[in-house]
């Protein structure tokens, strides 16, 4: 047993070491990220000349905010070793009670949205709870939680969500403000908020040092398992605004709407250069991640190949962004004895 | 020197009481009580539950989710995760549905490509952990989405027609008593029981315990953790031969939900899910717990639009309950 442990400890140190040129590295995948977006933006014009436009570059953002902001919040869970399977329930609530509580009239939108927002996090919260107290794998407890919320969407809309989108939120999604949509504008807001979050504040920092190694962080005298609730609420609260985003985006929500977001939010975080075991990754990089894949969603449509293609790239560069990362991945062993 | 006869007494005691009490307290003692609970309720609200179709019915509706969480099994119990279990029965599903095959020859061949199927995916699983280091999660992750997206290349929206034979034949009775789908079931415990013995088998539980100690008892950790994901995906296979045979129609979706209720069959039948323990038995028999429990809430009267609440629950309790039964159980032998 001793041996087991001084085996892991002496891993820890190890990759703790590598402090120093991992931030080099991140940097380098963030940049290789975005360079890769625009090459194949520029490569698709020779697919067909109406793609690699101006205004296709941001049709292509504007598709990208949406997986920009549940990135975040799997992002955050990802950070510090968890894996949030939660997100397309959440997306659905979040759209679901927008349009049956505010609908088209835009009553009472300005607390309906924010206590909206507040039940995500909650939801995401009760995810949290049975992973740190209950000690529940966080896959499977998020996805106890995701059935659960999906079926009482269900039951709350017996199958088909009334109403409409509120007009302020179809202007968010709709309005253009100096030739550049203003979805466009709160995006990179949002990506200026969340980079300083995680990368520059002092919870980011304790986020960090979660992931990498809890029980030192714990000694380090970091409130291990109030911290640990934080990226869960985080991420349902985000997941809970892209119900509101896709809503004023398409004018009404389905039960499905968060379907299709579910891989591609793990796949961005992947992508960017986060290790899938937690403590390390930016935002930035993230958000890279997102805009490729959104970038080859849009050539992979345009080349006229179906969602069942387009589903098993995303899965294959998957697997092979967890294996360049692999170097990373060996180091953290230690880790992994740990935490499986 | 003065402690140890009274340590030999309880020691002892312990091992006399031991078996009965691991039987009784054990996972699958529990699952098998709560089963037979669960009938009988079921029994009550409706009466026709006992007779010969209704047992057929609710075997047939579990053998696929009883055949995938038994495949999940081996893998938690080697301490690893699964969720290639949903890519793998959405495309044999798919594939069934597309290329039906006729006859008795046809439907072995079928169940046959079923299993190579999922042999594949499980050796690349089972390449990608232990060749090359990825977490199990990750990996199966990754072959999760293929799978599913091949199965959407295969048959872009539900359709197509399942083989006659296997849609007739393997969900009717032998003898007009024994439900054929529950032959398939008999056959994997079995298969099981005779593992459980082998150098594979030990090697198993001997993993999930505790990797090093395995690796330095002369345990090949690759090799043992390689034959868990091959031997997982061939019964992911068998659970989407099966299901199609339930269906009689292709989804390229259709296994996404296998990838809960194979866990929560998992945790029910008592197989935690920090590995090193559990039974297979366990697990085919919280799968039939899982989709009994469907029947009663909704002959109870519960709107099935409900039913996920209650899945989420059984879930979250099933694995919290196992946790406390193993602590239990580890104090009392420790």
């Amino acid at each position: 047993m001793t041996a087991h442990k001084d085996v892991t400890m002496r891993l820890d140190a190890a990759s703790d070491e590598r402090g120093g040129p991992r931030i080099d590295r991140e940097a380098v995948n963030t940049l290789v990220v975005f360079g890769l977006s625009i090459v194949l933006i520029l490569c698709s014009r020779f697919i067909s000349p109406a793609l690699g436009s101006w205004d296709q570059v941001l049709t292509v953002l504007t598709l990208a905010s949406f997986l920009v902001v549940v990135s975040f919040g799997q992002g955050l869970v990802i950070l510090i070793g968890g894996l949030d399977l939660s997100i397309p329930a959440l997306i659905t609530l979040g759209g679901v009670l927008t349009t049956t509580w505010i609908g088209t009239g835009d009553q009472g939108i300005w607390y309906l949205i924010p206590l909206i927002l507040v039940i995500c996090a909650g939801v995401g919260a009760v995810s949290g709870i049975g992973i740190i107290w209950l000690k529940i794998p966080p896959f499977i407890m998020t996805m106890a939680t995701s059935i659960v919320v999906a079926s009482v969407a269900l039951g709350y809309t017996s199958g088909t969500p009334r109403g409409g989108s509120p007009t302020a939120l179809l202007w968010m999604m709709k309005a253009w403000f100096l030739g550049v949509p203003v979805v466009i504008y709160l995006t990179l807001a949002f990506i200026l908020f969340g980079w300083a979050l995680q990368s520059f504040t002092a919870m980011g920092r304790r986020l960090y040092a979660l992931g990498t190694n809890r029980e030192a962080a714990r000694i380090a005298g970091v409130a291990v398992n109030r911290l640990e609730l934080a990226p869960y609420a985080i991420s349902a609260a985000c997941a809970g605004f892209v119900g509101m985003m896709l809503v004023g985006y398409s004018n009404g929500a389905t039960l499905r709407m968060g379907d299709s977001y579910m891989l591609p939010s793990i796949a961005a975080v992947v992508i960017g250069g986060s290790s899938i075991l937690g403590g390390s990754g930016t935002f930035l990089g993230t958000v890279g991640g997102a805009i490729l894949l959104t970038t080859l969603g849009t050539v992979i449509a345009a080349i006229g190949l179906s969602e069942g293609w387009r589903t098993v790239i995303e899965g294959g560069i998957i697997v092979v962004a967890l294996l360049v990362l692999r170097g990373e991945l060996l180091a953290h062993f230690g880790g992994r004895l740990r935490r499986r | 020197m003065t402690a140890l006869p009274g340590t030999e007494v309880s020691v002892a005691g312990l091992r006399r009481r031991s078996p009965l009490l691991r039987a009784v307290v054990s996972g699958t003692g529990i699952v098998a009580l709560l089963y037979i609970i669960l009938y009988a309720l079921y029994a009550f609200w409706q009466p026709s539950a006992l007779s010969v179709f209704t047992f057929t019915d609710l075997v047939n509706n579990s053998t696929p989710l009883a055949l995938a969480a038994a495949g999940e099994t081996l893998v938690v119990i080697s301490r690893g995760f699964d969720l290639s279990v949903a890519g793998v029965v959405s495309l044999t599903n798919v594939l069934m549905a597309v290329y039906p095959l006729q006859g008795p020859g046809g439907a072995l061949v079928s169940l046959l490509m079923c299993c190579a199927i999922g042999a594949l995916v499980g050796g690349i699983n089972g390449v990608l952990v232990s060749r090359l280091g990825l977490q199990t999660i990750a990996a199966t992750l990754g072959t999760m989405i293929i799978c599913q997206g091949l199965s959407l290349v295969i048959l872009d929206a539900p359709g197509g027609t399942i083989a006659d034979f296997v849609t007739y034949s393997l969900t009717d009775t032998l003898f007009g008593v024994i439900p054929i789908a529950g032959l398939f079931l008999v056959a994997a415990v079995i298969l099981w029981l005779a593992l459980r013995r082998t150098d594979f088998g030990i090697g198993l539980f001997a993993v999930g315990a505790d990797e090093q100690s395995a690796e330095f008892s002369g345990v090949s950790v690759r090799r043992v953790r390689f034959g868990a994901f091959v031997g997982a995906g061939m019964l992911y296979g068998v659970a989407g031969f099966m299901l199609s045979a339930q269906t009689a129609t292709g989804n390229p979706t259709a296994g996404t939900p296998f990838l809960m209720l194979a866990f929560a069959a998992v945790a029910l039948g008592g197989t935690p899910l920090s590995g090193g323990r559990g039974s297979l038995v366990g697990s085919i028999l919280g799968a039939g717990t899982l989709m009994l429990l469907q029947k009663v809430l909704f002959s109870g009267g519960v709107s099935s639009f409900y039913t996920g609440i209650f899945q989420g629950f059984v879930l979250v309790l099933a694995i919290v309950f196992g946790s406390a039964i193993v602590r239990l159980l580890g104090k009392d032998a420790g």
